[in-house]
This record gives structure tokens, C-alpha cells and sequence, in this order.
């Protein structure tokens, strides 16, 4: 494909054309960042919530309990509950680390590290941000309405979903809001794969980009395939639940017509398990590149990591059966899924090599950014492992539907990725607001928050094993997991800790954006990335001229080098 | 104040499971089933093998984090990654977890699956044969009563109360009246779903005679954690006796003007 170049935009003076309804890709991923970051809190609020009922059955939510349970003197009440694990879980995969990772930092990065001047479609660009917006919207305006939110939990399986079992608006209003979501990502997904397709620099490689485009890439891939899917199984759950129709219900609920409520379970999962991977891919992406640069040599086996982590984009689109193994699949049926399931552990080994092989006879430094780095290989290698108790469907008949699968999959999907999402936050913060966070407040962010969720989901993983299942309002009405209530009360306090964690974050964030005058220089991590070619904060136009690249991403280290750089930038012939 | 009344009630609810130690309570409930052992066989396998592979990458990273920070390595080796025995190095960790984890427990978990757990009591064996029904939420169970025929006025249906007897197999069919729900044996290491419209089944042998929780596992509504039932397994005499009395009593009891009692269905082999 032709490289084309974008010409410079004038810049925008009235403030709603600057700040608000701007075109510019980095204004628009400083307000995903926002959005995510203000949705983060609100679901880490209720899953400290939903933790507190777990650990404290019946006692008063402090501080704030009183507040939003009145008529209960502050105890969350059981269908409170529910609408809490729902929207918790719905809020941080669509509404919090979907937009810090794709939003914000595919927005962000994408046309800075490939060396255009803004998105291929700047206009769908903004419409993307502003539909999910009013997705937020109606997300939050759910909880304010007669009967309260969706409540079926986050995968809202039917018939639970239809009229059936939830015959409030909270749960229309959900699917809605998804549905709506799902347009915009689609739009974001298009916009980035045809910006990485058409508007890479001159002498730019697909295998010259830095792994983070990579893993943005392949994301926004799946995204475009995927979410439609999504679209599809929510728009026929609308129809259930506003026309009448029965494509979702069978047996004795349904009045008329067989529909089938495991189609759904289907559509949802084609979609869900690629979903895992649009989230945990750029958090790859963006893990393999800052190792590499803190560690001042060479992504190890760049090319095989890029490669391992397309291979693991198409397997992750033939696997979504292990979701469903307690549905009563056939044997061969299990057998292909379990086997397909297997496979991805292969690329995952071989880019844990190229890890580990990074910091292999490097010079490493532990700036913030670094530390989160090392804390997502740590994670998801503990995540990944633990997927494999829920992939071979023996083992899976005793954990799926536990507190087991819950620890797996926030290790997998929320530690991995929230700390992937605050390595880039850290490390990237120079570029979007000129200034850098505390350092030292950054460690004391991340140990906190690193010890606080390894006992919360290690903790979760140990109490699924011990039998616990999932989604309990009360777990200790049963008699075998009563032994459970001071594992539960050790998770509960390990999220505390975790929750505390993030008010370092939020102060560093907010002073430092705000209020701190010290300016960073334009290249405080010594990379040479195409985007630390250009001042910090990254002016309107981005590139004055259009950089011509001429070396990879990884450039550190090189013998040849002279003078005191130990980097070279992508602009540079390789010595 | 709120913050601290909770430690207090924490500390009285460990006073009161010190019977049982830290490491006792981290482990499944009491397997009470002939197979049940297979799944925790290969949970422990799973876990010594994942516990070897990540040592080995916690020695990487700790390891090489401490041995070449930059205080102490300030020149890094410069290499792509790309020599011949990087990619060797590379491939044999990719195959060793491929072939030595994945493909193994692959092939146990599916032996275990066709051979035991799908591998379902033929009429000749005669099973125990219980039909369930759930309904938020309530679990109903059916037994065939005298006539060894379901759906009939003498069957037996009991509420979120299973009676089973030790030492033979049961298969019991499971369906749902109104949304998904997911019969939980603990005990038996052993769930199934129970879908509007689509019948599943499940079945297990009981060792031991006791007193068990069933619970349903997939989230059906607002007091989904309140749909618990009741297992008692009895010695085969006990569940014969049991099983007499509960069929008398059924055949007075059971009203053949009431519709709603027979939620049952045909048997199906």
C-alpha cells in the first residue's frame, strides 16, 4: 500500500474544538484515558463492595455504606449485589480497560510510533470516543432507574437475561449500552487498521514497528471480526426482551416458538475468548517493548514475539468451546477444543522466552514503568499456567462456575492488563502531558498494589479450589464452605490494600497533570521510537516533516555506537 | 467504628473453625465419589508441572533482574535474538510445555472423560435413576418409584432433598424450568447445567454414607445463593428402607388432579 501524507492540521482555538469535540488522535486518547481512569474507580468501588459482602456478610459497608443502601442501613442487599458483580464486571472489561489500553493508548501511540500525523479517519476517530461516551451513559443511568441495573452477571446468559429472569429496563438498558459500545470500537478497530496499513513511514517494515503497534494491531483486528458477533447475539437479546421474539427461549419458560438460550452461550463466546485477547494483547505488546528498553538491548527474537502473537490472534478465534464444557458437549467435541485450547500455550512459551531472553545479559534499570513490566510477566505467568486446570474438561467439571476461574481469569485479564495499562501510563505520561509521575510514589504504587493483588487472586483461586462457586450473595449458608469465611476475610483485606494502592496513583496522576510546573525533556527514557523524536508534549501536527525510518524499534546497545548514547532512533542508519 | 467491628466478627469466626487448620480448609471437600479421585489425581499433576514452569520463569525474571541490573552490568549483550541457538533455546522451552504439560494432561483429561465421566451406565448395570429439575430456586428430584416408570402417580419428587445409596451408580437427567441453572456436587467433583429446553445429565457412585451439600452454580437470579439441596447418602439396606417408605407415602400423598406434579419426562437411555 502507498504511503500517503496527511497535511498539517491548523491548530484548534475555541476550547469545545480543542478539548472536547477534537479530531486530534491524542486529545481523543487523553479522553479515553479519562474515561477509563473515572470508570476504573468506579468499579474498583464495587468490587470492594461485592468483596466486603463476602468477607462480612451482613455488616454495613463503611463509609459510604449508609449512603447508598439507606433502606438496609448500609448492608449491601442480595439483588444489590448482583447488579454490583454485574456492572463490575461489565464496567472494567468494556469500560475501563478497553478504553486505557485500545482507547487512550491505541489512539495515542498508533500514529506517534509509525510516524503519522493523526488517524487515517480523524472524524470516525471522534464519533468512536463519543459513542462510547453516550454508552457510558446509558451504563450508568441503568442503576438510577425502578428495579436497579442488569443483574445476570457480566456474560448475562438467557434465559436469566430475558423477561424471564430480569424483567426490569436495567438489563435492556445494558445490552443497549453494549451494543452501542460495540459500534464504537468497531470504528476505532477500523480506523487503526488501515492506519497502520497506509500511513507507516517511509522505510517502515510492518516488522520495523514497536511491539506495542503490533499487539494494538492485531487487536484492533479482532475487535473489527468480533465485536459485530458480539452485536449480533445482543441485538436478537433485544429482540427477545422488547418484541417478543423467542430466539433465546425454549422449554417451559418459552409461551411459543423453540429458540435455544445456549445459542447464545455460543455467540457470546466466539466473541468472549477472542476478547481476552483484545485485552491482554497490546498489554504484550506494550510489556515486550519497555523490557526491552529498560533492559538497553534488543527485544529478544522481536520478529518470533510479533509472529507468536499473531499466531495467538487466529487460535484464539477456534477455542471458545472450553466456556461451555459443563453444558454437556459431545467427547470429540471436547477433545478438539482441549487440544485447539493447548496450542496457544506455545507461541505464550515461546514470547516468555523472548522475555526472559530480553533481560538476558542486559543492563537493566527499574524506573516505575519497568517495574509494572516485570509485574505483568510475573502475573500472566501465573494466569496462563492456571488456564490449564480450565482447559482440560476433566479438572474444568469441578472449577468451572467457581472462585477458581474468577482468581485465573483477573489474573489473566485484570492483573496482567491494569498493570500493563499503568506501565504505560507511566512510561508514555512525558509524551501526553509534557510532565513525568513521581518515581517514588510510582514504586510505592506498584509493590502495593502488585502484593494486594496477588493475595486478592491468589486468594480467589485457593477458596475456588477449596469448592466455592461463583456469584455468592452468602457463601457461608453452605455448610462446606463455612471453613472458607478467614480466606475470604484475607481476600477482603488484600483488596483494601489494593484499593488504597490507587490513591498513590490518583494523587501522582492528578498533581502531576495539573499542577506540577517542571517540565520532562523530549526524550527522558532515552528510546528511539519515532515518537520520542518529536517534543514532549507532542505538538498538534505531531511530525513537522514526516520521519523517514531507517532501523527497528530496539535499537540499544549497538558496539558500533559512538559517543555517549547507548540508543539509537528509528531515523538513524543503523551503525 | 464500621471499619473495626468486622475484625472483631473476623476473629470470632476463625475461633470458631480452629478445628480445622489453615491448610485442611484450603482443600476440596471430602470426595465421596468412586471417581472423583481422577480429577484431583490430575489437579495435583497440573500443579507440581505448572509450579516447575514457573519457577523457571520466576528464576529468569528475579534472576536476571538481580544479576544484570545496570549498577552491576552496565554494558548490555547486543543481540537480536536471532542466532541459531537462541531459536533452538526458544523452541525447545515452546515444545517441552507443549509436549510435557499440555499434550500430557490433553491425553489423561481425555481418557478420564470418554472412559469415566461420558462414559454413561448402560441399562443392564441399573443405575439409580433420578430426574432433576430446577427452578429459581429450588432443585425438584424424581425417582421412578415402584412402576420403574417416570412421570407416573406413584414417582417419588422430592424438594432440594436427594437420598442416594452407596455403592451403585446413579444417572441422574437434569433439565430447568425457567432459567440456566448448574447441579453442583462438591463432594463428587461433579456439575452439570440444567438448560430450559435441552436435557443434560450426569452421573456419579457415592462411597460414602453421609450428609453432603448440592448447590446450583450458575448465577440464576438474586438468590441464587440460596439454592441449596440436600444430599444424604445411605448404605444400600437404609436406602431401600428409605426408598419403601418414601414410595408408600407417595402413592397416598401424590394428587393425580395436580398437573403441576408432572413435570417429569420419558426416561431416555
Amino acid at each position: 500500500m502507498a504511503f500517503f501524507e496527511q497535511h498539517i492540521h491548523s491548530e484548534p482555538k475555541t476550547f469545545l474544538s480543542k478539548y472536547v469535540f477534537s479530531f486530534d488522535h491524542k486529545v481523543i486518547g487523553k479522553q479515553f484515558l479519562w474515561y477509563g481512569i473515572l470508570f476504573l474507580g468506579i468499579g474498583g468501588i464495587m468490587a470492594l463492595m461485592i468483596r466486603w459482602t463476602l468477607a462480612f456478610p451482613g455488616q454495613a459497608f463503611p463509609v459510604i455504606g449508609n449512603l447508598l443502601f439507606p433502606e438496609t442501613g448500609g448492608v449491601v442487599p442480595p439483588d444489590t449485589y448482583a447488579m454490583l458483580f454485574t456492572m463490575h464486571g461489565t464496567i472494567m472489561i468494556f469500560y475501563a480497560i478497553t478504553p486505557i489500553l485500545i482507547g487512550a493508548f491505541g489512539n495515542f501511540l498508533i500514529p506517534l510510533q509509525i510516524g503519522a500525523r493523526d488517524m487515517v479517519f480523524p472524524l470516525l476517530n471522534m464519533l468512536s470516543f463519543w459513542l462510547a461516551f453516550i454508552s457510558g451513559v446509558i451504563l450508568m443511568a441503568s442503576l438510577c432507574i425502578p428495579l436497579g441495573a442488569a443483574a445476570g452477571g457480566w456474560t448475562s446468559y438467557p434465559t436469566l437475561s430475558t423477561l424471564i429472569g430480569s424483567p426490569g429496563a436495567g438489563q435492556t438498558l445494558w445490552t443497549l449500552a453494549l451494543f452501542i459500545l460495540g459500534i464504537s470500537s468497531t470504528m476505532g478497530a477500523v480506523n487503526y487498521i488501515t492506519t497502520i496499513i497506509v500511513l507507516r513511514a517511509p522505510g517502515m517494515g510492518y516488522f520495523d514497528m514497536p511491539l506495542a503497534v503490533w499487539g494494538l494491531g492485531l487487536t484492533a483486528i479482532l475487535n473489527a471480526i468480533f465485536l459485530p458477533v458480539l452485536g449480533a447475539g445482543l441485538l436478537l437479546l433485544i429482540f427477545d426482551r422488547v418484541f417478543g421474539t423467542t430466539f433465546f427461549l425454549a422449554g417451559a419458560a418459552a409461551t411459543s416458538g423453540t429458540g435455544d438460550p445456549i445459542l447464545f452461550q455460543h455467540v457470546f463466546w466466539i466473541f468472549g475468548h477472542p476478547e481476552v485477547y483484545i485485552l491482554i494483547l497490546p498489554a504484550w505488546g506494550i510489556t515486550s517493548d519497555l523490557l526491552s528498553f529498560f533492559a538497553r538491548k534488543p527485544a529478544f527474537g522481536a520478529k518470533a514475539t510479533a509472529l507468536a502473537m499473531t499466531s495467538i490472534t487466529i487460535l484464539s478465534t477456534v477455542v471458545y468451546g472450553h466456556h461451555m464444557y459443563t453444558t454437556q458437549m459431545s467427547p470429540l467435541l471436547t477433545q478438539s477444543f482441549m487440544t485447539l485450547t493447548m496450542t496457544i500455550s506455545i507461541p505464550s512459551a515461546i514470547f516468555f522466552a523472548n522475555w526472559l531472553g530480553t533481560l538476558w545479559k542486559g543492563s537493566i534499570k527499574f524506573p516505575t514503568p519497568m517495574v509494572f513490566s516485570l509485574g505483568v510477566v510475573f502475573v500472566f505467568g501465573l494466569g496462563g499456567l492456571t488456564g490449564l486446570y480450565l482447559a482440560t474438561v476433566t479438572t474444568d467439571l469441578y472449577l468451572h462456575d467457581t472462585y477458581f476461574v474468577v482468581g485465573h481469569f483477573h489474573y489473566t485479564m485484570a492483573a496482567s492488563v491494569l498493570l500493563g495499562g499503568y506501565a504505560a501510563i507511566y512510561f508514555w505520561m512525558p509524551k501526553m502531558f509534557g510532565k513525568m509521575l513521581n518515581e517514588t510514589l510510582g514504586h510505592i504504587h506498584f509493590w502495593l498494589t502488585f502484593i494486594g493483588l496477588n493475595g486478592v487472586f491468589m486468594g480467589m483461586m485457593i477458596v475456588g479450589y477449596a469448592g466455592m462457586h461463583r456469584r455468592l450473595y452468602n457463601p457461608f449458608v453452605y455448610d462446606f464452605l463455612e471453613r472458607l469465611i478467614p480466606l475470604n476475610t484475607f481476600v477482603t483485606y488484600s483488596a483494601l490494600l489494593m484499593g488504597v494502592a490507587q490513591f498513590f496513583f490518583v494523587a501522582n496522576f492528578i498533581h502531576t497533570v495539573f499542577f506540577k510546573k517542571e517540565k520532562a525533556t523530549d526524550n527522558p527514557w532515552e528510546v528511539g521510537t519515532l515518537e520520542w523524536t518529536v517534543p514532549s508534549p507532542a505538538p498538534v501536527y505531531n511530525f513537522k516533516e514526516i520521519p523517514v525510518v531507517k532501523c527497528g524499534p530496539h535499537e540499544f546497545g549497538n558496539p558500533n555506537l559512538t559517543g555517549d548514547r547507548d540508543y539509537q532512533f528509528q531515523t538513524e542508519e543503523l551503525v | 467504628m464500621g471499619f473495626i467491628t468486622p475484625i472483631l466478627s473476623a476473629s470470632t469466626a476463625r475461633a470458631a473453625s480452629t478445628t480445622m487448620s489453615l491448610w485442611e480448609s484450603m482443600k476440596p471437600p471430602e470426595d465421596i465419589s468412586v471417581h472423583g479421585n481422577l480429577i484431583d489425581w490430575l489437579f495435583g499433576y497440573t500443579t507440581y508441572m505448572n509450579i516447575f514452569f514457573f519457577a523457571l520463569v520466576c528464576a529468569g525474571l528475579f534472576g536476571f533482574s538481580w544479576f544484570y541490573r545496570a549498577s552491576k552490568h552496565p554494558k548490555a549483550y547486543y543481540t537480536y535474538g536471532n542466532k541459531k541457538i537462541h531459536v533452538i533455546v526458544a523452541t525447545i522451552i515452546g515444545l517441552s510445555v507443549f509436549i510435557g504439560i499440555d499434550m500430557n494432561i490433553t491425553r489423561m483429561s481425555n481418557d478420564d472423560y470418554v472412559g469415566v465421566f461420558a462414559n454413561w451406565p448402560t441399562e443392564k448395570e441399573n443405575p439409580v435413576k433420578i430426574q432433576a429439575l430446577g427452578q429459581q430456586w429450588a432443585w425438584h428430584f424424581r425417582y421412578a418409584g415402584k412402576d420403574n416408570l417416570f412421570n407416573t402417580e406413584d414417582d417419588v419428587v422430592q424438594l432440594n432433598d436427594l437420598r442416594l445409596p452407596i455403592g451403585r451408580k446413579v444417572v441422574i437427567q437434569v433439565l430447568s424450568k425457567d432459567v440456566i441453572h448448574s447441579l453442583y456436587f462438591p463432594n463428587a467433583r461433579r456439575k452439570v447445567d440444567a438448560i430450559p429446553g435441552r436435557l443434560t445429565r450426569l452421573w456419579f457412585q457415592p462411597t460414602k454414607a453421609g450428609n453432603w451439600d448440592i448447590a446450583c452454580a450458575e448465577m440464576c437470579g438474586t438468590y441464587h445463593y440460596r439454592m441449596k439441596a440436600h444430599l444424604t447418602t445411605y448404605s444400600q439396606e437404609d436406602y431401600a428402607a428409605w426408598l419403601a417408605e418414601a414410595g408408600e407415602k407417595a402413592l397416598q400423598e401424590n394428587d393425580i388432579e395436580n398437573p403441576e406434579l408432572f413435570w417429569g419426562w420419558k426416561w431416555q437411555w
